[in-house]
């Protein structure tokens, strides 16, 4: 009996293993053409009108962050399916694209502080613009590596404080490690968020890369720390009263008012002098893309006006599209998350090179309570 | 050498039953899972020792040079105190389930067999729920403007809300919520086994429930509380998300040190350091205990 058991099972096993070799050295080879003539159908369809449409668009952006009948309208306008994936941090769009993403996706959202990199590592395509007429229609101002990417939504980082519960009167990051504040601070989070307004309130470069000057902020940041209540989830903290301050993107603050409806009390933060982070999302074609067409198709959609115009009804963020903007409704042209003064005096987060690791390292140790 | 002649000793012929008797079925048996275990557990395992030594580029990659920097930065104070400190959480979280565990499962053990299966399955049901989605549900109980606050005032007991969320005190309770159902269950299957008749005999040589317990029942579910200290003590070392969601990114211990160095800070090599410092720790552990325990006592359901 047990020797019959044994003999079935290493026939099984026997099968087993057949069935993997078998199966490498059969699927090897038909695997490898249709990627062979994918590649070759490839060019063909970017460059020749013959060729069928895209099917099938893949997109990687942040989470609850599109309109889903935007997305549903082009599907059915252009007879697709569209696949979103999304990333839960800045980092993860980048271990895409340098993994090779265009092998997965044909759109990637990143941000400008990232760009001059990715152009640069050759991760990311130039756009051909004669396709997307629409993109006229942005701010030239808020554009970088024109050629390489469309910006999409852009998020002003100030702060915010419920007028009636926070202690102190805010206008300038200072005011932010006022001992009065401990455990009444919301903040987003993220190394490259945090460090910036040390280094401002220090009166250095928000894109330091001099290791004295970030260990400074490093030292600021760890009386922040004490006053701060919890990273991430801003929003909430706010609206449910756990934190009276918070520093966080206008879109997140709209939403909080909105939902805080008639006892809105939050006061956006009165900034004399310090400048306020401004950052954009972009969408950027990965180096070898599949559906090139269909991609550029997607972008010229979303810069239309009228369409970006609904998008941001729902995602009431920033726009670079001014066009978009001004057609836009009331309720958010008068969205009272941007009615501060302060518009222009912002800085962008630059590419600090290898000093990264440094407010990596640095930033480790704040999180660590070192 | 000498293998090769004592091989050829008893003859090709012998050789080959021998290879058709004994080698053949046990790789039948032992082999798929064998396979599956190198594939799944050994090579990943291996390849986070491998980068672990390894070097991290600028833009966060992986640059495959030999370098003992990952190591250096553990010996840093932070990242000691960190790994006390997630220790001493874990160590908290077992003892708090076997605590509460093991009159439970006590309970739930003497009942008829019915009553107990469903009992048992009481403490499933919360488990068909995502345990992120449980996690959010503690945060929305004990939030300033919930329930729980709510309630505390309107009974007079405090005049303003209370902070109860992002503190080290509701990661404890996420925890030991989230470990129970490990240590009820190899502690129920244990106690579910114990002879009734054992305790007859005690009691009838005189002895109290208190001595029973302490010198028949106790040492009789060793197996039990052994596997449930296994069980919910590794989980709880490297997990994350507990600390991540109730400790709103504030309350930090080594899984979510591991997770951020393999997410936004990207430094693979520190992260796999980090993961490789925590199988030494729980190896250790589990040599340590199986001194006191023999390993095959162990049971788990």
């Amino acid at each position: 009996m047990k020797k019959t058991l044994a003999l079935a099972l290493s026939l099984l096993l026997v099968l087993a293993l057949a069935a993997c070799g078998g199966g490498d050295s059969s699927s090897g080879a038909p695997a490898s053409t249709p990627a062979a003539a994918d590649s070759t159908a490839e060019p063909a369809s970017t460059g020749d009108d013959d060729t069928p449409a895209s099917s099938e668009l893949n997109i990687y952006m942040w989470q609850q962050y599109i309109s889903d009948s935007l997305i549903a309208d082009f599907e059915a306008a252009n007879n697709c399916k569209i696949n979103l994936s999304y990333m839960s941090d800045n980092a993860d769009a980048i271990t895409k694209l340098t993994a090779g993403g265009g092998q997965d996706y044909d759109l990637i959202m990143t941000c400008d502080a990232y760009m001059e990199s990715l152009v640069a590592g050759g991760y990311v395509q130039e756009i051909d613009f004669s396709a997307i007429p629409n993109a006229s229609n942005i701010n030239e101002a808020y554009w970088t590596a024109k050629e390489y990417c469309v910006p999409y939504l852009m998020n002003y980082i100030y702060i915010v404080y419920n007028s009636e519960t926070c202690p102190v009167e805010i206008t300038g990051y200072n005011d932010l490690i006022d001992p009065a504040l401990k455990g009444q601070i919301t903040t987003i989070d993220g190394a490259r968020n945090l460090f910036p307004i040390a280094l401002i309130a220090l009166g250095y470069d928000p894109n330091s890369t001099e290791e004295s000057e970030i260990a400074e902020a490093y030292e600021w940041l760890v009386k922040f720390n004490e006053n701060v209540v919890s990273y991430g989830s801003t929003e909430q903290n706010l609206t449910n009263g756990t934190a009276s301050v918070a520093l966080t993107y206008d879109g997140n603050v709209s939403w909080a008012m909105a939902e805080l409806g008639e006892n809105n009390t939050l006061k956006i933060a009165d900034f004399k002098e310090d400048a306020v982070q401004l950052g954009f999302d972009l969408y950027v074609i990965p180096t070898g893309a599949k559906h090139i067409d269909l991609a550029e198709k997607f972008l010229n959609y979303i810069c239309d006006p009228e369409v970006m115009a609904k998008n941001l009804e729902e995602y009431p963020y920033s726009c670079p599209n001014d066009a978009a903007v001004a057609a836009a409704s009331e309720s958010y042209q008068n969205d009272p998350a941007r009615d501060f003064a302060y518009k222009e005096n912002v800085f962008f987060q630059e590419d600090v090179g290898e000093a990264l690791t440094i407010y990596n390292d640095y930033y480790q140790k704040l999180k660590v309570g070192g | 050498m000498s293998g090769k002649t004592k091989a050829k000793r008893p003859g090709p012929g012998m050789r080959r039953r021998n290879l058709r008797r004994n080698t053949l079925p046990a790789l039948a048996q032992a082999g798929p899972v064998s396979v599956w275990m190198i594939v799944f557990v050994t090579l990943p395992t291996l390849f986070i020792i491998y980068i672990s030594f390894m070097s991290r580029g600028v833009f966060g990659d992986v640059v495959y040079e030999f370098s003992l920097e990952s190591y250096q930065t553990l010996l840093d104070a932070t990242y000691f105190k960190v790994i006390l400190k997630s220790l001493r959480v874990a160590v908290f979280t077992t003892m708090a389930c076997l605590v509460i565990g093991y009159p439970f499962a006590y309970y739930i053990a003497r009942k008829p067999r019915e009553q107990a299966s469903r009992l048992i399955m009481l403490i499933m049901i919360p488990f068909w729920t995502n345990s992120l989605m449980r996690l959010n549900s503690w945060l929305l109980l004990f939030q300033t403007s919930g329930p729980v606050n709510n309630f505390l005032q309107w009974a007079g007991l405090t005049d303003s809300p209370i902070t109860f969320i992002y503190t080290d005190g509701l990661v404890a309770l996420g925890m030991v919520t989230n470990m129970l159902p490990f240590a009820v269950l190899p502690l129920y299957s244990t106690i579910e086994k114990l002879e009734k008749s054992l305790l007859e005999a005690s009691s009838d040589l005189g002895a109290s429930p208190a001595k029973t317990f302490m010198r028949i029942t106790l040492p009789l579910t060793f197996p039990g509380i052994f596997s449930a200290i296994i069980l919910t003590f590794i989980p709880a070392l490297g997990i994350y998300t507990v600390s991540d969601i109730l400790g709103g990114g504030k309350v930090l211990y080594i899984g979510n040190i591991i997770k951020n160095q393999f997410g936004q800070i990207r430094n693979w090599p520190l992260g796999a350091a980090l993961s490789v410092l925590l199988l030494a720790i729980t190896a250790l552990l589990i040599f340590i205990y199986t001194r006191f325990a023999k390993l095959e006592d162990m049971e788990v359901v």
